[in-house]
């Protein structure tokens, strides 16, 4: 069946555009026979609800998978995380392993997390251990640092309290579901500022778990300075590193965007900090991540809209080497077509998990254990050896 | 023989009387009067047994380092009848010439205070004083209005300056031959050919295993990085500036460079440094200087907009404007050709006693001078320590690439060394570029003159400034200028025109410099 891969977006954005057009391949409407669908959130919950009972054909490919929100909502994903772990230890995993006061020794990555209005009392009941701690409020649905806001005292949230006398059957199923976390004050802080990490992963297949992390993250600094004063609670610009929310601060820099590479992370972080930490740092992440997929299904869509020339330059380049991935060969699409791709169609993402390879028989082994620490900014390296390891990617 | 042994001896005695002064000989004091309590020292042979201890318990490793160091900054006097002025530069036009540039800038910055009607120097009211310690480490969210300063000069008006030095007694004739040389740089100056070159940078050779080359994904860590690592270790470990000076010529494995880079250039934070670094900070909050405005500007238009930088500039501010006021930075003018302006108190011109160097430090900043400083944010967080390596770092190199003079390593010879490796080796891009009015040093001037900050990714820009602690020499800095030339040749042969031959070389963010440099002094055929 050769032909020109034929596609349909409703998102109007030139890096997708762009990268579908040098390729040849042909844009139709979703009401003709399609391959390859770039579809919004709002498309993917249609296309994918129940009522639609819509299946895609062998030869389509979409590019999110249906329950992707199951990771993107907040309550979802802390709901998911933990039964995970739960299911884990009943199956006597060793990764389930907690130390002698009850915490995970391998999948503490989720601060105390409870839902809104669900789990009020028992939030009550954790917060009057330590009364003095800061707890952050995310809406469940919404990105983009919309709604997000810190809380010490428990007035600031009584609107979520089921007790509370204004509340009715009624207006407590139109409260906002919120997750609320212990709020960590301590972060690590380069020149003074907080920052997060934007990283890109790419899943081709579910099961067997295949997933690919763009080796070109990025990180995003605040323009103001941290600090863990009770008075600036209420001060965005020092807590949220959200880019949407960066952008009105008044020392917003329109030409960097408050942006830095991973790798110069790596640099700054090896040069003060050591390699042994910085090696430990980035193992954890991708060791979260990893578990993150297993508990759950795929991401949403990221931000497509760019920000800096660079920005447009990146998001680019991590469109063409994702359809690369995903469609390879610029074939039209095959389900049944399961292979893992070779080496060299990768570009910018390197492994980050192939459940098949990890899986592989004693013959394997030395791939195996190559594989599954082939991360860092090298990609085929082997880590420093002697060192004390979160023993199992496998 | 004679003649050299009283050479020694002079050498000698300048470094004892340096080193006189210093903490460390007060330290060595101190230990050696305790040291008398030991049992091992004996009253019959004190001498030795107090050297042996020295040896035992590192001080004499310390000494060392501290001799290693002044024998690296100081230029060795050449005879002891010497006026000083041949210690800060030997040629008499080179001194003029740099007398008058300073005439020029300093005239510059006079102009621009009374314009402005700021005076140079002003003592700040409390209030002041109490807000900006309050901002001391969030000085980048000011927004003082800086539109009416402006950088006192850029690199290329001091690359004109240099275009028009001419040595009165270099007559070569009119007629043009093979030797004329075709640059902008018309000063007979000795400088390297390629051969000499390959001897003095024999560790960046092929067969050599270089970081920045044979540690990348391809090459086995086994092969040389875990070695290098171990080694580096080692030379930590026994703290001797002078091997380390000798290992980091191969570079420096990341997590070991910001040690490395203290120990060569003899930095440990002691107690009074950090004391020290704490009233040079109490001197900028107590006065404001019409500099400081300069520094502010140049870090916004520079490192702020710098894609690696931007997140260090607050850093900038507090080192940079400390180093304008510190006066122990005027102790480099004695081998600097450069002298410090002087200024002097409202209604006393002329008067010496009213007379004071003017920044305090005696250095003018110019744009792009905070370029410096970036890179190493890098490497140290803590200011105080920061401090202290930008300060050394200055004092020993970068004060050569903003000085007219005709030390090997000063802009001027590396001007010279970087144009006649390009008409010598690439004599057909040359010619080229010329004939379409690029000449060459326009566009690498300023790479040059930043040591190329600003222009190399950062992993790149310190693998390559490792190199020039190792060899305590800035001529790897034309080296590398050449070396990007004769990489983008093919592109630059087509170009028609100066903006284009810009454009051919405006992005240096994606180069590799060791594989660059390698390929340039040693692959290729001369």
């Amino acid at each position: 069946m050769a032909g020109k891969v034929k596609w349909v977006t409703d998102i109007e954005k030139s890096v997708l555009i762009n990268n579908f057009e040098k390729r040849g391949w042909v844009q139709v409407t979703e009401n003709e026979d399609w391959n390859f669908y770039w579809m919004s959130v709002q498309t993917i919950r249609n296309v994918f609800s129940v009522e639609t009972g819509y299946r895609l054909s062998d030869d389509q490919i979409v590019n999110h998978f249906p329950n992707h929100y199951e990771l993107t909502r907040k309550d979802l994903m802390v709901k998911n995380i933990k039964r995970y772990r739960k299911e884990l230890e009943k199956e006597g995993s060793p990764l389930a392993e907690k130390d002698e006061n009850g915490k995970y020794l391998y999948l503490d990555f989720v601060p105390v997390t409870y839902m809104l209005p669900a789990d009020y009392n028992l939030f009550v009941e954790e917060f009057r251990k330590s009364p003095s701690s800061t707890w952050i409020m995310k809406p469940c649905g919404k990105a983009q640092g919309k709604g997000i806001f810190l809380i010490n005292k428990l007035s600031q949230i009584k609107k979520w309290s089921r007790d509370s006398k204004t509340s009715s059957f009624v207006t407590q199923s139109t409260k906002e579901a919120y997750v609320i976390s212990l709020y960590i004050n301590n972060p690590l802080l380069i020149g003074g500022r907080k920052f997060d990490l934007r990283l890109y992963v790419l899943v081709s297949t579910y099961r067997p778990l295949r997933c690919y992390m763009y080796k070109l993250g990025f990180c995003r600094f605040c323009t103001v300075k941290y600090t863990p004063s009770t008075s600036e609670l209420d001060n965005m610009f020092v807590h949220l590193t959200n880019v949407a929310i960066q952008k009105h601060g008044e020392d917003y820099n329109h030409i960097h965007g408050g942006k830095w590479t991973v790798s110069n992370l790596r640099l700054y972080l090896e040069s003060t900090r050591g390699k042994e930490v910085t090696s430990k740092l980035f193992d954890e992440i991708h060791w979260i991540i990893v578990q993150s997929l297993k508990a759950v299904a795929v991401n949403a869509s990221p931000s497509l809209t760019s920000s800096t020339a660079n920005d447009r330059i990146l998001k680019y380049n991590l469109i063409n080497d994702t359809l690369n991935i995903a469609v390879p060969n610029g074939e039209i699409p095959d389900c049944k077509w399961n292979k893992s791709p070779p080496k060299e169609v990768l570009g910018n993402y390197e492994i980050l998990y192939d459940e098949e390879l990890a899986q592989g028989d004693g013959a394997d082994r030395e791939l195996r254990s190559r594989q599954g620490q082939s991360l860092g900014p090298k990609g085929g390296r082997s880590r420093d050896s002697g060192r004390t390891v979160l023993t199992t990617w496998k | 023989m004679l003649q050299e042994e009283s050479d020694l001896s002079l050498v000698i005695a300048q470094i004892v009387q340096k080193l006189k002064g210093s903490t460390l000989y007060a330290q060595l004091e101190r230990q050696a009067w305790a040291s008398l309590q030991r049992p091992e020292i004996k009253l019959e042979s004190l001498k030795e047994d107090i050297k042996e201890f020295f040896k035992i318990s590192g001080w004499e490793k310390k000494l060392q380092n501290a001799v290693y160091s002044e024998l690296s900054v100081f230029p060795l006097p050449s005879h002891p009848a010497a006026p000083p002025e041949h210690l800060k530069e030997p040629l008499v036009y080179m001194r003029k010439a740099q007398g008058s540039w300073e005439k020029r800038i300093l005239k510059s910055l006079n102009s621009m205070c009374t314009e402005l009607s700021i005076p140079l120097a002003r003592k700040r009211p409390v209030g002041e004083q109490k807000e900006l310690l309050n901002k001391w480490n969030e000085m980048g969210t000011d927004e003082p209005d800086l539109s009416l300063f402006r950088p006192v000069y850029a690199p290329k008006d001091f690359l004109e300056v240099l275009i028009n030095l001419r040595n009165p007694n270099y007559e070569n004739g009119d007629s043009l031959s093979f030797r004329t040389h075709l640059g902008l740089i018309q000063v007979p100056l000795k400088v390297k050919d390629i051969p000499e070159l390959k001897e003095f940078f024999v560790e960046l050779g092929l067969t050599t295993g270089q970081l920045g080359i044979d540690d990348s994904t391809q090459v086995p860590p086994e092969l040389f990085e875990n070695e290098h690592v171990r080694i580096g270790q080692k030379v930590l470990a026994e703290q001797d500036s002078a091997a380390a000076q000798q290992y980091i010529r191969q570079g420096s494995p990341t997590a070991l460079r910001a040690e490395l880079w203290a120990l060569i250039l003899n930095i440990s934070s002691q107690p009074e440094d950090i004391l020290y670094y704490e009233q040079l900070k109490t001197n900028v909050i107590q006065h404001d200087l019409l500099v400081d405005s300069l520094i502010y500007k140049d870090v916004k238009l520079t490192a702020s907009n710098d894609d690696y930088y931007f997140v260090f500039e607050d850093y900038l501010y507090q080192v940079l404007l400390c180093f304008s006021r510190d006066t122990s930075v005027l102790g480099h003018f004695a081998y600097n050709s450069a002298s410090p302006p002087k200024s002097y108190i409202r209604g006393k011109l002329g008067l010496e006693e009213y007379a004071v160097f003017y920044p305090p430090n005696g250095v003018i900043p110019f744009h792009g001078f905070s370029m410096y400083v970036a890179p190493l944010c890098f490497l140290y967080h803590e200011p105080s320590k920061l401090y202290q390596i930008f300060r050394e770092m200055y004092v020993r190199f970068f004060f050569r690439l903003h000085s007219i003079s005709s030390h090997p390593s000063g802009i001027v010879s590396l001007c010279l060394l970087f144009e006649t490796l390009l008409q010598t080796y690439l004599p057909q891009l040359f010619y080229h570029l010329r004939e379409i009015g690029a000449q060459p040093l326009r566009i690498s001037f300023k790479w040059m003159v930043r040591a190329f900050s600003g222009y190399l990714a950062t992993d790149q820009l310190l693998l390559l400034w490792d190199r020039i602690l190792g060899y305590n020499s800035l001529e790897i800095l034309a080296v590398l200028a050449a070396a990007v030339f004769a990489f983008r040749a093919v592109n630059l042969m087509e170009v028609t025109s100066l903006a284009a031959a810009e454009a051919v070389l405006a992005d240096l963010s994606t180069l590799k410099v060791m594989p660059l440099l390698q390929i340039f002094l040693f692959a290729t055929v001369t």
